[in-house]
C-alpha cells in the first residue's frame, strides 16, 4: 500500500470519474449517458435489476469494453489514453468471462502475478497467503475447471488482489456463492477497504449491499437513478430494498385478481 | 420420438402386478422389442423427409446386403475366400463399435439414461435389450453378410454344422459390442475428463482415415494376396473368429475351429458383462463430474515444475509455460496440435513410402504446425481478458505474442527437422536435406508472422463444447484468417523459393546448402517483423479482440 497510499482518504480525489458514458448494441441502448464520481476509500455498491447495464458499465470502466461515447478516469488516469497507469492500479473480477481454467488454482495465480510483472518468488508468496486466507489451499493443485462456483469466485478474487490494486472492481462477486465462501470473501474485502483501498461491486441483492457498502449508486435502464451514501440513497424508506423499488419504479403491488386461483383448498 | 417413449412404460405398468416386483427377462423382452418398433414407427411418423430418408437408406442397405451376399456366395470354393470374408467380418464389427459414438441419439433404447427411472434389474434388462437390438435393418444387413460369408467358407458337412452356430454368435457379438460401447460412452460423457476425451475422438477418425487410405492404396497395388496375412491374424479376433472357425473346419482342423468359436463365446460373455457393469453404474451412481470435484486430487507437483525452471524469466517464460501447459491440458488445443503433428508427419512420410514423395513435401510439417499460431487469442477463449488486463503498451503485446511463438517453436522446430530428416531418409536424397530444412524454417517463419498478424486482425471464438472449431457467424472470419494467412505465408516464402529455383536452374545445386542458413535467417527475420506489426494492432484492439473471442 505504500506507493498508492496517498490520496485515499474519503473526500479527496474520486477513485473513478465517469463522464457521458454511452454504449449501444445494435438497436438496444445498454448504457445511456452515465455521469458518476465514485469516492476513494469506500465500499461502493452498484445496484440495479437484471439488464440495467451494470456489467456493461463495469466492463467499460475497467477497459474491457470500448464505450461509444464518454470518458472514464480511474485514480486520475484516463482508461483509454493511459492504460498502463490504470491497469497497474485496478483489479477486476468480471462476470461471465472464463479464466484459464486448465491451470490449477495455484498455477493461475502464479501466471497472473508474473504477467503483471510481480517477481516470481513474491508472486508465490502472495499466492500462498491468498490461497490460505480464502480456504483454497487444499484445492490449489486441482484444475480450476473442476472447481465449484464459490471456489472460482474466490480464485478470481485472489487473482484480482495479487498485485495489491488501488481500486477493485467486482461484478456480482457473490452470485452463486455459498454462505461460507461469501463470508470469506466479505472478510477479505472488509480488511482490504479498511486499509484505504476502494471496492466497487455490482449486485442485485439489496440486503447484501446494505450490509456491506457505505456508498451506493442505483442503475436502471442504463442510467443512474440515485447515488450517494447509503443513508442518502435510502432517504426516508425503511430499507434499501424499498428505496430501490421506488427508484426503479417497480413498487406496484401484485394485482390479486390474476392469481386468485393459486393456493387455497379448491383445485 | 420422445412422444412414443412413455407408451411402453405405461404398458409395462399395466402388466406389472405390483410396484417393485422383479421383472424377468421373459416378461421384459417383448416390451423392449415393442418399444423399439414403436420408437421406429414414431420416428417415421414425425416427418415425411425423415420417412423418405429412412426408407431410402433401408432400401439401399438391403440392396447392398443382397449384392454383397450374392458376391460372397459366389466366392464359395475359392481358395482366397477366407481372405475376404474374415476381414469383412472384422470391418463389420468395427462398424458396430463406432456407430453408437457417431449416432448416440440414433436409437433411444441405446441410451441407458432413459431407462434410469424404470424399476428394472440389470440382468433381465441386458438380456431383453440384447434381443431388442436384433430388430432393425442393421442387424438384418449384418446377418445377410455373415451368413453369406459362412456359405462362402463352408465346404465340408462339419463346416456347415459349425456355421449354424458361428453366424448367430458373430451377430450377437456385433450387437453386444455396439451396446457395450454405447453404455460406456454415456458413462464417459458424465465426467469432465470423459468429455475432454470425446473432443479428441474426432482426431482418431482423421488419423484413422489417413491410415485406411494408405492401406487401401497398398491393397490396390498388390491385390488380394496381400490380405492373406491380415486374415490369418484376424481369424483369431472375435467376431471374425466365428467365420475363422468355419474356415478352419473347412480345412479339417477342428481343434482350431472349436477354439475360435470358444473365443467368440468368451468375447460375448465379456462384452455382456461390461455392458451390464456400465448399466449398473449408470443407473445407481451419481453424475461423474460431482464425484470428480469432491475427490482429493493427490498432492502433485509441489513447488515449481521442471518446465518452469527451463524457461526464461519474466513475461516471456510465463506466457510460454501457460501455452505449453495448454497444449497438453486443453482438449481443443490438444486436438488441434495432435492433428497438426499427425497430418504433418503422415503426408510427407506416406508419400515417400509410396515412392511418389519428394523431400520438399517435408515442408508440409512446418506448414501444418504453423497453423497453430493463427487465432492465438481465440484459443484463450474469453479468458483472454486476463491477458488483456496486463497489456498496456505495444511492447507488452509484442512480448506476449513472442512468448506464444517461442512456445510453438519449442515443439515445432525439432519436429519439422525430424520430419524432414525422416522423409529424406526414406527417399534417400540426402543432398536435398539442407535446403528442405531451410525452406521449412522459412515457411514456418512466414506462418508465425502471418499467424500473429491474423490473430490480432481476425480473431474468432472457438466453442469449448462439441467438435466445432468456429462459433456461429464467424466462419467467414476463420476462413479469411487461416486461408488468407496461408496464401500470404506462401507468398512471403517466395524469395526463398526463388533463390532455391535459381540455384537449381543456374546449375549451382552444389551451393544449395546455402538455403539452410538463408532460410533460417529469413524465417527469423520475417517472424520478428510479423510480431512487430501485430503487436501495436493487438494493443490497440484489446476490447474488440475480447468481444470476438468471447462468443463460444
Amino acid at each position: 500500500m505504500t506507493e498508492t497510499g496517498q490520496g485515499k482518504a474519503p473526500g479527496t480525489a474520486p477513485a473513478v470519474r465517469v463522464r457521458g458514458l454511452w454504449k449501444r448494441f445494435g438497436e438496444q441502448t445498454a448504457v445511456a449517458g452515465i455521469d458518476l464520481e465514485l469516492p476513494a476509500g469506500r465500499f461502493i455498491g452498484l445496484v440495479g435489476p437484471n439488464g440495467a447495464g451494470k456489467t456493461t458499465t463495469l466492463s467499460m470502466v475497467t477497459g474491457l469494453l470500448r464505450p461509444d461515447e464518454g470518458s472514464v478516469e480511474v485514480a486520475g488516469h484516463d482508461v483509454w489514453r493511459d492504460p498502463a497507469a490504470v491497469k497497474a492500479r485496478i483489479g477486476v473480477l468480471p462476470e461471465g468471462l472464463r479464466m484459464f481454467e486448465r491451470l490449477s488454482g495455484r498455477e493461475l495465480l502464479g501466471y497472473t502475478g508474473r504477467l503483471r510483472g510481480i517477481p516470481g518468488p513474491e508472486t508465490d508468496r502472495r499466492a500462498d497467503r491468498l490461497l490460505d486466507v480464502l480456504g483454497l489451499a487444499d484445492a490449489q493443485h486441482k484444475l480450476v475447471v473442476d472447481y465449484s462456483t464459490g471456489m472460482r469466485k474466490k480464485t478470481g478474487l485472489a487473482a484480482a488482489l495479487l498485485h495489491n490494486p488501488e481500486v477493485l472492481f467486482l461484478d456480482e462477486p457473490f452470485e452463486g456463492v455459498d454462505p461460507v465462501s461469501a463470508q470469506t470473501i466479505r472478510a477479505v474485502l472488509e480488511r482490504y477497504t479498511a486499509s484505504g483501498a476502494t471496492v466497487v461491486f455490482s449486485s442485485h441483492v439489496m440486503e447484501l449491499v446494505e450490509s456491506l457498502c457505505d456508498w451506493v449508486a442505483v442503475l436502471a435502464a442504463g442510467t443512474i437513478r440515485a447515488h450517494g451514501t447509503l443513508d442518502e440513497v435510502r432517504g426516508g424508506a425503511p430499507s434499501l430494498q424499498e428505496a430501490f423499488l421506488r427508484l426503479v419504479g417497480a413498487e406496484g403491488r401484485l394485482d390479486d385478481s390474476h392469481l386468485d386461483w393459486l393456493g387455497g383448498g379448491a383445485r | 420420438m420422445s412422444a412414443a417413449a412413455p407408451e411402453p412404460a405405461a404398458q409395462q405398468g399395466a402388466t406389472a402386478p405390483e410396484p417393485g416386483a422383479r421383472l424377468g427377462a421373459a416378461a421384459l423382452t417383448p416390451v423392449f422389442v415393442r418399444l423399439r418398433l414403436s420408437l421406429l414407427r414414431g420416428g417415421l411418423r414425425q416427418s415425411a423427409g425423415r420417412r423418405a430418408a429412412y426408407l431410402a437408406s433401408s432400401a439401399l442397405a438391403l440392396l447392398a446386403a443382397c449384392f454383397l451376399s450374392l458376391g460372397l456366395v459366389l466366392l464359395h470354393g475359392n481358395t482366397h475366400a477366407d481372405a475376404v470374408t474374415v476381414p469383412l467380418a472384422a470391418l463389420l464389427a468395427l462398424g458396430w463399435a463406432v456407430m453408437p459414438l457417431f449416432f448416440p441419439s440414433g436409437d433411444e433404447t441405446l441410451d441407458p439414461s432413459r431407462l434410469v427411472m424404470l424399476p428394472l434389474r440389470p440382468a433381465p434388462l441386458v438380456q431383453s435389450l440384447l434381443v431388442a437390438s436384433l430388430v432393425g435393418v442393421g442387424p438384418l444387413f449384418s446377418l445377410c453378410v455373415l451368413a453369406a460369408s459362412a456359405v462362402a467358407l463352408a465346404g465340408t458337412p462339419g463346416a456347415w454344422a459349425l456355421a449354424v452356430l458361428a453366424v448367430p454368435l458373430a451377430l450377437l457379438v456385433c450387437v453386444s459390442l455396439a451396446r457395450a460401447v454405447a453404455a460406456a460412452n454415456v458413462r464417459l460423457l458424465t465426467s469432465r475428463r470423459g468429455r475432454d476425451l470425446a473432443v479428441l475422438s474426432g482426431l482418431v477418425i482423421a488419423v484413422g482415415a489417413q491410415l485406411v487410405n494408405f492401406g487401401v492404396q497398398q491393397l490396390g497395388s498388390a491385390g488380394l494376396e496381400r490380405l492373406e496375412p491380415v486374415a490369418g491374424a484376424v481369424r483369431w479376433v472375435p467376431p471374425a473368429a466365428a467365420l475363422g472357425a468355419v474356415a478352419s473346419a473347412g480345412e479339417g482342423s477342428y481343434g482350431s475351429a472349436l477354439a475360435q468359436l470358444a473365443l467368440c463365446a468368451l468375447a460375448l460373455a465379456g462384452l455382456l458383462h461390461l455392458w451390464r457393469r456400465s448399466l449398473e453404474r449408470l443407473m445407481t451412481a451419481p453424475d461423474g463430474s460431482t464425484l470428480q470435484a469432491a475427490a482429493p486430487d493427490a498432492v502433485r507437483r509441489r513447488g515449481r515444475d521442471p518446465l518452469a525452471r527451463l524457461l526464461p524469466a519474466g513475461r516471456t517464460g510465463t506466457v510460454m509455460e501457460r501455452s505449453l501447459r495448454y497444449v497438453w491440458r486443453d482438449p481443443k488445443t490438444k486436438a488441434a496440435w495432435v492433428t497438426s503433428l499427425a497430418v504433418g508427419l503422415i503426408v510427407p512420410v506416406f508419400n515417400a513410402l509410396q515412392g511418389s514423395g519428394s523431400v520438399y513435401f517435408a515442408c508440409f510439417a512446418a506448414g501444418m504446425l504453423g497453423i497453430q499460431m493463427y487465432n492465438q487469442f481465440g484459443q484463450d477463449t474469453s479468458a483472454f481478458w486476463m491477458v488483456a488486463m496486463t497489456i498496456s503498451s505495444p511492447r507488452d503485446a509484442y512480448v506476449e505474442l513472442r512468448g506464444r511463438a517461442l512456445a510453438l517453436l519449442v515443439i515445432t522446430l525439432p519436429y519439422a527437422t525430424l520430419v524432414t530428416v525422416l522423409t529424406t531418409a526414406l527417399i534417400g536424397d540426402w543432398e536435398l536435406l539442407p535446403e528442405a530444412v531451410g525452406l521449412s524454417f522459412a515457411l514456418l517463419g512466414a506462418m508465425l508472422a502471418t499467424g500473429a498478424w491474423a490473430s490480432a486482425r481476425f480473431p474468432y471464438s472457438i466453442p469449448q463444447e462439441g467438435h466445432k472449431n468456429v462459433a456461429a457467424g464467424q466462419a467467414g472470419l476463420a476462413w479469411i484468417s487461416v486461408f488468407g494467412g496461408m496464401v500470404a505465408a506462401a507468398v512471403l516464402c517466395a524469395p526463398v523459393l526463388a533463390l532455391d529455383l535459381w540455384l537449381h536452374l543456374a546449375d549451382r545445386a552444389s551451393a544449395a546448402w546455402l538455403l539452410l542458413p538463408a532460410g533460417t535467417a529469413y524465417g527469423i527475420g520475417i517472424t520478428l517483423l510479423g510480431l512487430r506489426l501485430a503487436a501495436p494492432r493487438t494493443a490497440r484492439r484489446l476490447p474488440e479482440i475480447l468481444a470476438a473471442v468471447s462468443k463460444g
